[in-house]
């Protein structure tokens, strides 16, 4: 069953580019990566999911719901997480918290206890006295206090130390591992690739690639770095599925997809010193389809 | 509900310093009353003589100000000035203030329609303005009789609260209009107030110049002046048509608020 389903969805701020034409779909209990640079497109889509600004062509679907004529519905068993966290300074975080709660027709007291403990977070501090980070936890138990079936995180961990990451990430596996699906966008691709199974890679408004992340990772790129003893053409390993071709000295590194016949029989006509045959990082593969078209 | 509660949580401090600045403007303000009545018929001459524009510019009018209730109608004008303030800004902030404060994204993933938030927002803005009105009522009664001598002042009070009341309602309907409206949150309760002033002036033209009395219609203050509320109370044509205003105001806010893309 699909949670999210997102159809040829398009919006346009007067002349100036949203998002054009994205379509995807993200199954039930999936953990999906949406990244992209800054500017991309990533917010303006999860705001039209979260019917805060509303489509200027196409539609999307949660739990099979149009997100727009039935936001108050759908928004019950949503948890949302914003890039950056705002909340009403003078009130306690307690009491944000409870506010918060009281649109979810549940008691949320205990969890709101229990999730507070887990990140750490002083819950009789008023909100303006709290750093960005800290914020972002009252975000954090704010998003997940009702137990939601779908999770939608923006920039999840900007502002989070590595600890505070670390836990939120086990708490969000634990989620996952409860039945919700969760949707996260980034520019930090490794929180994508530690937490995604699938992942939609949007540039300048357009979903550019829709992919598995073992797929992405492991079964297409090869990283490739050699070690030559002598000069050579640089031009010796400009065949099809080679990318980010760099020579440095006598140090040469590229990406490889496709065949690893094809390339191991070009590596053995020259005269090797060293060899290391890599999975890429993400930043890497990431890093290609960018400069691709730059 | 919630919402109403937070709304009305919110705006508790800001109620009690309006109702205190209505306390002092009243004492105020009356205080000033002996100095017009204690040298008797001297005054009344002097305020006989005195050009229509200047009765205009210092609120005057035609009222008998070395009566109680005549003196205090002239100090309405200065507590319909105030309350409206209140009113517009209120309207305007109400709504404006989840966007300016960034709230937005807090409130409105909450599984609540906007219809849901813009009703239990205008609920607690309504309870606000009624309870100041309230307010200024007891205060007015209580002070006014002190300087009343015997004269009857309660009922003249009564018709001038039912006129702020009105107006109260128009501005803070034509406030949330704005910011339902305006996609800059941070300038809706300065148009709101860029308003209130212009219609404010206008008011006082028209009193200036009597080639002028056609604009009485698009200026709230001359809908509830002291001086017709006491000769024939609420004259029927400015009340249909603060009502006609308010009810367009009230449909401009829900669907504006609705339509639109929230800023974030």
């Amino acid at each position: 069953m699909n949670v999210i389903e997102i159809n040829n969805l398009t919006k346009t701020y007067g002349k100036s580019r949203g998002i054009i034409d994205v379509s995807f779909n993200v199954e039930e209990g999936e953990v999906f990566g949406f990244i992209g640079p800054n500017g991309a497109g990533k917010s303006t889509t999860i705001r039209t999911l979260l019917s805060l600004i509303y489509p200027t062509a196409g539609s999307a679907k949660i739990f099979g719901a149009d997100c727009i004529k039935n936001a108050p519905e759908i928004a019950k068993e949503v948890g949302y997480l914003p890039s950056e966290v705002f909340y009403y300074d003078k009130m306690k975080v307690i009491d944000v918290l409870k506010y918060s709660a009281s649109f979810y027709k549940k008691d949320c007291s205990k969890r709101i206890e229990d999730l507070a403990e887990i990140m750490d977070l002083d819950l009789k501090k008023r909100v303006d006295d709290l750093s960005f980070g800290n914020k972002k936890k009252v975000g954090i138990v704010q998003a997940l206090l009702h137990e939601p079936r779908l999770i939608i995180l923006d920039e999840p961990t900007s502002g989070l130390d590595p600890l505070m990451q670390q836990k939120f990430f086990d708490l969000l596996e634990e989620e996952n591992k409860k039945g919700a699906t969760i949707f996260m966008s980034s520019h930090v691709l490794s929180e994508v690739q530690r937490m995604c199974t699938r992942v939609a890679i949007i540039k300048e408004g357009r979903i550019i690639k829709l992919e598995t992340m073992s797929n992405l990772t492991e079964n297409n790129y090869k990283k490739f770095k050699l070690e030559i003893n002598s000069g050579i053409d640089k031009n010796h390993f400009q065949i099809n599925g080679v990318s980010n071709l760099e020579l440095k000295g006598n140090i040469i590194s590229f990406l490889y997809k496709g065949n690893v016949n094809t390339i191991l029989k070009r590596i053995t006509e020259i005269d090797l010193k060293n060899v290391w045959i890599e999975e890429p990082s993400l930043e890497e593969i990431f890093m290609h389809y960018y400069e691709k078209e730059a | 509900m919630n919402i109403f509660i937070r709304e009305m949580r919110a705006h508790r401090k800001s109620l009690i310093f309006w109702s205190i600045g209505m306390l002092f403007m009243i004492v105020a303000g009356m205080g000033k009353f002996t100095s017009y009545t204690g040298s008797g018929q001297t005054m009344k001459d002097i305020l006989d003589k005195m050009p229509k524009v200047l009765k205009a510019v210092l609120g005057f009018g035609t009222l008998d100000v070395t009566s109680a209730s005549g003196f205090y109608g002239m100090l309405f004008l200065y507590l319909l000035i105030m309350v409206t303030i209140h009113a517009v800004m209120l309207g305007a902030n109400i709504i404006a203030k989840e966007e300016r404060d960034k709230t937005t994204e807090f409130l409105m993933v909450k599984p609540v329609s906007r219809f849901t938030v813009v009703t239990a927002k205008l609920t607690a803005a309504l309870v606000n303005i009624l309870v100041l009105n309230i307010i200024t009522l007891v205060f007015s009664i209580a002070i006014v009789n002190q300087y009343a001598k015997g004269e009857q002042v309660n009922d003249d009070i009564f018709i001038l609260m039912v006129g702020m009341l009105l107006a109260q309602l128009l501005f803070l309907f034509i406030g949330s209009g704005i910011a339902a409206v305006s996609k800059n949150p941070k300038v809706s309760a300065s148009i709101a107030t860029t308003i209130l002033l212009v219609t404010f002036i206008i008011a006082i033209l028209t009193d200036m110049n009597d080639k002028l009395a056609g604009l009485k219609y698009i200026t709230p203050f001359k809908y509830f002046e002291a001086q017709q509320l006491y000769e024939g109370g609420l004259k029927p044509v400015f009340v249909v048509l603060s009502l006609v205003i308010i009810s367009v105001m009230l449909w401009v806010t829900y669907t504006f608020y609705r339509k639109r893309d929230l800023k974030v």
